[in-house]
């Protein structure tokens, strides 16, 4: 058994590293913005989905990282391969103070909290005041001089890293220490629990790889401004995904994403005038019958074990 | 010897009500004291200070002669302070066995070990991979106390552990109980049914109005006119 799931994966992988070699643009393209997204929603679900604190701002991870990364690249000709990880990086950092000051709020406050702080951060880098670093509301446009293929390999390298990642974490004793925050906080903290300190681990290893993969994102738009980079969609999609495959589960996400993009092309190209009614019909339905997602609601018909590794 | 708790000149406000007013009092190690009073008297307040959950307005709080004012409820705990809660409160989707190993600490081996050493003193061995939520509301009971021992705690507060369980289990309860207080652990136990505090306990400490009315070991508390007339209305 363990030999056959190692093999799928290998073939898998194999095959998703030789896309480049034999696809046509249209399609690298279209797999770039799966994994993205596959970063976004797991990266979202390793901190949300395990502790249960809804994190309405992963915009703000995305937008903070993709500016430092591009602002980098385009103003002090960085290279890419240095620029996307100091962005990450310094999200990572911020975070951690973030974290801090917002993570005492509880349930709907920190939710409506990170909204605000991404709302506000949108806000100030369209101001005057910082456009001489941000280049304000006109936005940045830059090219990083990465080619297609390489662009593909390195954001399919960075999903591979997260899902491990995930997949170590959801089994670990620190994964059960944030579901025990998401569960009864309070009862985890006089267990002896540091729920402060977990917390503030998951949401800044979460900025980090989402941040990651938003500098991607932009060096791969090869343009940012501040209503782009701090767009609530850019939240809400990822949550969808996350929702979608199984909120709380190692690879629902991954399953949410994927499916949800290639969902949302074929509507969007057959069918582009109904494709958001379509889209929300579906997505009533699933909240509606699947509550717990795809992959939760398998787990619990029994189709899958119920496993913390899946 | 120092005792292993001291509440000392205590004094909790919510907004006008006083919920403590004043409170003193020592527990020693090795004992098993009673709290009583009546709703509202300040008993669970008393358990929210003691495990940093609320801060104390006034006063001061020792564990083992070492102040834990003001600390954080982890610390606490980590300082060997169990604590259960009047509404159960473990992790419902979760197993058993993991309800147990998320409050472990060291290796894993051991912390297997000592969950397995638990599931067998309250008899859920058979059920360590089920999920919490499955449980029948006794079962809760006895896993939230397994769950509290986990850690290895010196000085467990129980939060009402009788309340809405069979007599058969009530008695295996207590019998637990007095079975790890001669091992060596400190017990306070919130508890309505007076039965339950005058057959287990050596002492008890009668709360009203957040002021300490009685104090003693249960014989002497047991013929308190005053408190009988609280807790009776004589």
């Amino acid at each position: 058994m363990k030999i056959r799931v190692g093999l799928s994966i290998a073939i898998l992988m194999a095959f998703l590293i030789s896309v480049p070699f034999f696809a046509t643009d249209y399609w690298i393209t279209l797999l770039i913005l799966v994994l993205i997204f596959t970063v976004y929603a797991s990266g979202w679900n390793l901190f949300s989905g395990l502790t249960g604190y809804t994190n309405f701002g992963l915009a703000w991870f995305i937008g903070v990282s993709g500016y430092v990364s591009s602002l980098l690249i385009a103003d002090y000709n960085w290279l890419w391969l240095l620029a996307w990880p100091i962005g990450a990086l310094f999200t990572g950092l911020v975070s951690i103070g973030v974290g801090y000051i917002l993570l005492r709020i509880k349930g709907v406050y920190f939710a409506i909290s990170m909204v605000a702080l991404t709302e506000g951060t949108r806000e100030l880098f369209g101001t005057e005041y910082l456009t001489p670093l941000t280049h304000g509301g006109k936005g940045v446009p830059f090219v990083a001089g990465i080619r297609l293929p390489t662009l593909y390999w390195s954001i399919l390298l960075l999903a591979f890293i997260t899902l491990i990642l995930c997949y170590k974490i959801f089994s670990s004793k620190f994964g059960l220490r944030l579901i025990a925050i998401r569960e009864d906080e309070q009862a985890a903290e006089t267990l002896g629990i540091h729920t402060t300190k977990d917390k503030i681990i998951a949401f800044t290893l979460s900025a980090f790889f989402v941040g990651l993969a938003g500098s991607i994102h932009f060096t791969y738009q090869n343009y940012i401004d501040p209503t782009f980079a701090f767009n609530i969609q850019l939240t809400l999609t990822p949550i969808v995904m996350a929702l979608f495959g199984g909120v709380g589960t190692v690879f629902g996400p991954v399953i949410g994403a994927t499916l949800f993009t290639f969902i949302h092309e074929i509507l969007w190209a057959e069918l582009t005038l109904l494709y958001m009614a379509i889209f929300g019909a579906i997505l009533m339905g699933l909240i509606l019958f699947f509550p717990q997602g795809l992959l939760g609601w398998m787990k619990e018909k029994g189709i899958l074990p119920r496993s913390r590794k899946l | 010897m120092e005792p292993i708790l001291r509440i000392d000149d205590v004094v909790k406000k919510f907004g006008e009500v006083m919920a403590l007013d004043h409170c003193s009092f020592d527990i020693e190690a090795g004992t098993i004291t009673g709290l009583i009073g009546p709703n509202g008297a300040g008993k669970t307040t008393l358990f929210n200070l003691i495990t940093g959950v609320l801060q104390p307005d006034q006063g001061h709080v020792y564990l083992g002669g070492e102040e834990i004012t003001g600390k954080k409820p982890y610390e606490i705990a980590r300082r060997g302070v169990g604590r259960t809660y009047q509404i159960i409160r473990i992790f419902p989707k979760m197993t058993l066995l993991e309800n147990l190993m998320v409050v472990g600490k060291g290796k894993e081996k051991r912390m297997m070990e000592r969950a397995m050493d638990l599931f067998r003193l309250v008899r859920l061995e058979e059920k360590r991979n089920d999920y919490a939520s499955d449980l029948s509301f006794g079962q809760q009971k006895l896993l939230s106390l397994a769950q509290v021992l986990m850690p290895d705690p010196q000085l467990i507060l129980l939060d009402e552990p009788a309340a809405g369980i069979n007599p058969t289990l009530q008695n295996e309860l207590m019998a637990l109980i007095h079975r790890l207080n001669e091992d060596g652990k400190t017990f306070i136990i919130v508890e309505h049914d007076m039965n339950v505090i005058m057959n287990h306990c050596q002492n008890a400490i009668a709360l009203n109005y957040g002021q300490k009315i009685a104090e003693g070991s249960c014989s002497v508390i047991q013929r308190d006119e005053r408190l009988l007339e609280h807790y009776f209305g004589r």
